[in-house]
């Protein structure tokens, strides 16, 4: 690869914190965030899943946002997330203008269209929700709390949302195009993806469990992240420091059904060898996959499938961290990447909790806490209808 | 500073209010007098079977024959990319599945409305029907979803990571989400028909027998005059293709920003032909390629009659705003 892309800073909200702070804590203690549900009214109380600990009143105040401002849950949680990230990468409001924000949803403001929606269709009520329904109005109310950013625009491949918003950004540096993007994706738990995922027999009424025999689905989880990606000389300019090289990555498209996976894998091994072939690094150079892994007897076998014909008999150290925040579909992209950055900066494996047998033909993936220096990552994201993608991150070369 | 490709539009098709997959709009356009009216489909039934096109919504049908024809004139085999841009996606079955969710409670719902309603089933399902393992993404964003993809494509032709992309523009919409839609002051003020729009267009770095040349793309939020003005320099044509639709203030916007950055320009519009939509601005580039090809711009898209002017043109900028929050600039030539 020509240019470095530089990652100088970085902000998560998930079940297991609401900071990268109190992230790092739970991720190195194993403490799942996933539990009975909160916040989200349902009907379905039977299903595990991982909420961020804040209602969006508690949101609201944590913003400084009125009681009355037309706002969403989506949006919320994208705000917390993108304060920190700017706050990290030393991003003052006067730089906003020049810097480009793209987000990763699909949901949008589906959070008050689920609500309101026979309002929407009967009567006057609600009526000023209407216009956050869509997934460009979530990206924009995010980031105009912070200033006008120089150009939005929202990707929306379901679960693959926020790394492909990773990929854009880094396309937009290569090209010149800007000297700095914030790059990621935010989505919240609701009636209309619950309802959906269940219709389709894939979430699990236990604690999900990756790659294990017994594995029976996913649960769903919620959260938001953003990468704030810099060329080489802007970060020199301002004198910040890489938390971590961005130093591949790759997207295919499985092109075999609308919600399963190919029984090979085709899309994810295409999705990584792509990612290794950017970075120029050798298989045996990765030290550590976050792996998609949702549970799912079907991604779970899929993704093993792709993971060994890329690596043979060589397969470096493999987890999946939906056991601690279930699910976060749109935003697992950029949370699972903020993961990999903690995981490089303070040299620990995360563990895939709940892991107890070996499925067949599977992965057998990190079941106990292990200290381990990191150099290269790779940290997989994979959606509904094959749109699979995945990232190559660095340890900054000191 | 990296070498720059030369970036060449092989094909656009089009399925609208217009007569499908044909430029008759040129010499005789369809008339409505309604504000809302739904395309005009073609007969599927060369693009999927019967089987596959029952449990199919309009905007899948749509997206994948104007895919089809999109990639069969451009004269490649495949392409190395299908990038999509979708204002609000698969409207329909957002539609009965919410219904459903609303009235019917939680317990009895179908998975197959969940499945074909997110964004990004159109993308992949272009990509299963043509068997297409290629780069794969879909922008949700508002009147620049159409843009962003082009965007995107427009950077990796580039960066010379793709050599040639298939991008698509689609959006339906239902009686039911236009009344929505017109009630959260979305779309259909004033003078607006609204309408629906699929586009697809491939962009290529051979020239083989191209519509014309893309030469620059540009996508800006909240732009002051000052930074407008600034870009517009390297954005100047002949004829300037606006969005101007009947609604009263984007309208007068363009208008007012059209004399500041264009000077005297000749301003063109095609929303009073094909409608407002979160897709017309892949409309409008398929307008202006289609001109340029054509070697004439048709005179009913001369906002000023006495402008009308039988010139071949050579370089024709979409100039597109949504809401007036997001720009995009694009810039073609003959």
């Amino acid at each position: 690869m020509t240019n470095p892309i530089l990652i100088t800073g970085c902000g998560v909200v998930s079940a297991i914190g609401n900071n990268k702070a109190e992230t790092l804590e739970s991720l190195q203690n194993n403490r799942s965030g996933v539990g009975e549900l909160v916040y989200l009214k349902t009907e379905h109380k039977e299903f595990p899943v991982g909420e961020v600990k804040m209602s969006d009143v508690e949101m609201r105040k944590l913003m400084n946002i009125s009681d009355n401002a037309i706002t969403t849950r989506t949006a919320l949680m994208g705000m917390i997330a993108l304060d920190e990230a700017l706050k990290d990468a030393k991003i003052t409001p006067d730089m906003i203008s020049n810097i480009g924000f793209i987000s990763g949803t699909t949901v949008g403001g589906m959070d008050m269209s689920e609500q309101f929606y026979l309002d929407y269709v009967n009567n006057e009520n609600h009526k000023e929700y209407i216009a956050v329904h869509d997934c460009g109005s979530c990206s924009e109310m995010t980031a105009e709390h912070f200033g006008k950013f120089a150009f939005i625009t929202t990707l929306s491949t379901a679960c693959s949302s926020a790394a492909n918003a990773i990929i854009l950004g880094a396309n937009m540096l290569r090209c010149g195009e800007a000297d700095i993007v914030v790059v990621g994706g935010s989505e919240c738990i609701t009636k209309f993806h619950l309802n959906g995922f269940n219709s389709l027999m894939i979430l699990d009424t236990n604690p999900c469990r990756p790659f294990d025999a017994s594995r029976a689905g996913l649960n769903l989880g919620e959260g938001a992240a953003y990468l704030v990606l810099e060329t080489e000389e802007s970060a020199k300019r301002r004198g910040v420091k890489a938390q971590a090289i961005l130093s591949g990555y790759g997207n295919a498209c499985d092109a075999f059904h609308q919600t399963a996976s190919s029984p090979d894998g085709e899309g994810a091994y295409r999705a990584m060898e792509e990612a290794l072939q950017l970075a120029d690094i050798q298989p045996d150079k990765i030290d550590y996959i976050n792996a998609h892994g949702t549970g799912t007897p079907n991604n779970d076998l899929s993704e093993s499938q792709a993971v060994k014909r890329l690596f043979g008999e060589n397969v470096p150290p493999m987890s999946s961290t939906k056991p601690f925040t279930g699910h976060t579909t749109s935003a697992s992209g950029s949370i699972e990447a903020v993961f990999c950055i903690l995981a490089l900066q303070n040299g620990f494996l995360p563990v895939n909790l709940n892991w107890s047998q070996p499925m067949d033909d599977g992965i057998v993936p990190v079941n106990q806490s292990v200290k381990k220096e990191l150099r290269h990552v790779l940290c997989n994201a994979f959606g509904f209808g094959g749109n699979d993608s995945s990232l190559l991150i660095s340890k900054p070369e000191l | 500073m990296m070498e720059k490709k030369e970036i060449y539009v092989l094909s656009a098709k089009q399925i609208s209010v217009q007569q499908p997959l044909c430029e008759d709009w040129m010499t005789q356009s369809v008339e409505y007098q309604t504000p809302f009216n739904r395309s005009i489909d073609p007969s599927f039934k060369d693009y999927i079977s019967p089987i596959e096109a029952r449990r199919m919504g309009k905007i899948l049908k749509r997206a994948i024959a104007t895919s089809k024809e999109a990639i069969k004139a451009s004269g490649l085999e495949t392409v190395d990319a299908i990038i999509t841009g979708t204002g609000y996606g698969c409207i329909e079955n957002t539609e009965f599945f919410l219904e459903a969710l609303s009235k019917d409670g939680e317990q009895m719902l179908s998975p197959t409305y969940f499945m074909q309603s997110t964004h990004n089933t159109i993308s992949s399902l272009v990509a299963i029907q043509t068997k297409n393992h290629g780069y794969n993404v879909t922008y949700a964003h508002k009147g620049i979803s159409f843009d962003s993809a082009l965007q995107d494509a427009f950077l990796q032709l580039r960066l010379g990571k793709i050599n040639s992309a298939l991008v698509g523009g689609h959006d339906e919409l239902t009686p039911t989400f236009y009344n929505i839609l017109k009630k959260g002051g979305m779309m259909g003020q004033d003078d607006e028909m609204c309408s629906e729009a699929a586009v697809s267009v491939v962009l290529g770095t051979e020239k083989q027998n191209s519509l014309c040349k893309l030469l620059d793309f540009k996508m800006l939020h909240k732009p002051t005059i000052e930074r407008l003005k600034s870009v517009a320099k390297a954005f100047q044509a002949d004829f300037i293709l606006t969005g101007i639709s009947g609604n009263h203030n984007s309208d007068k916007a363009y208008l007012n920003e059209c004399h500041e950055l264009f000077g005297n320009a000749k301003i063109l519009k095609y929303k009073h032909l094909f409608g407002e939509s979160f897709t017309a601005s892949g409309i409008g580039f398929y307008v202006a390629a289609q001109c340029l090809k054509a070697g004439k711009i048709p005179a009913n898209l001369f906002v000023n009659p006495s402008e009308i002017i039988d010139k071949k043109p050579s370089k024709i900028l979409v100039f597109n705003h949504s809401d007036g929050n997001n720009y995009s600039l694009t810039l073609l030539e003959a």
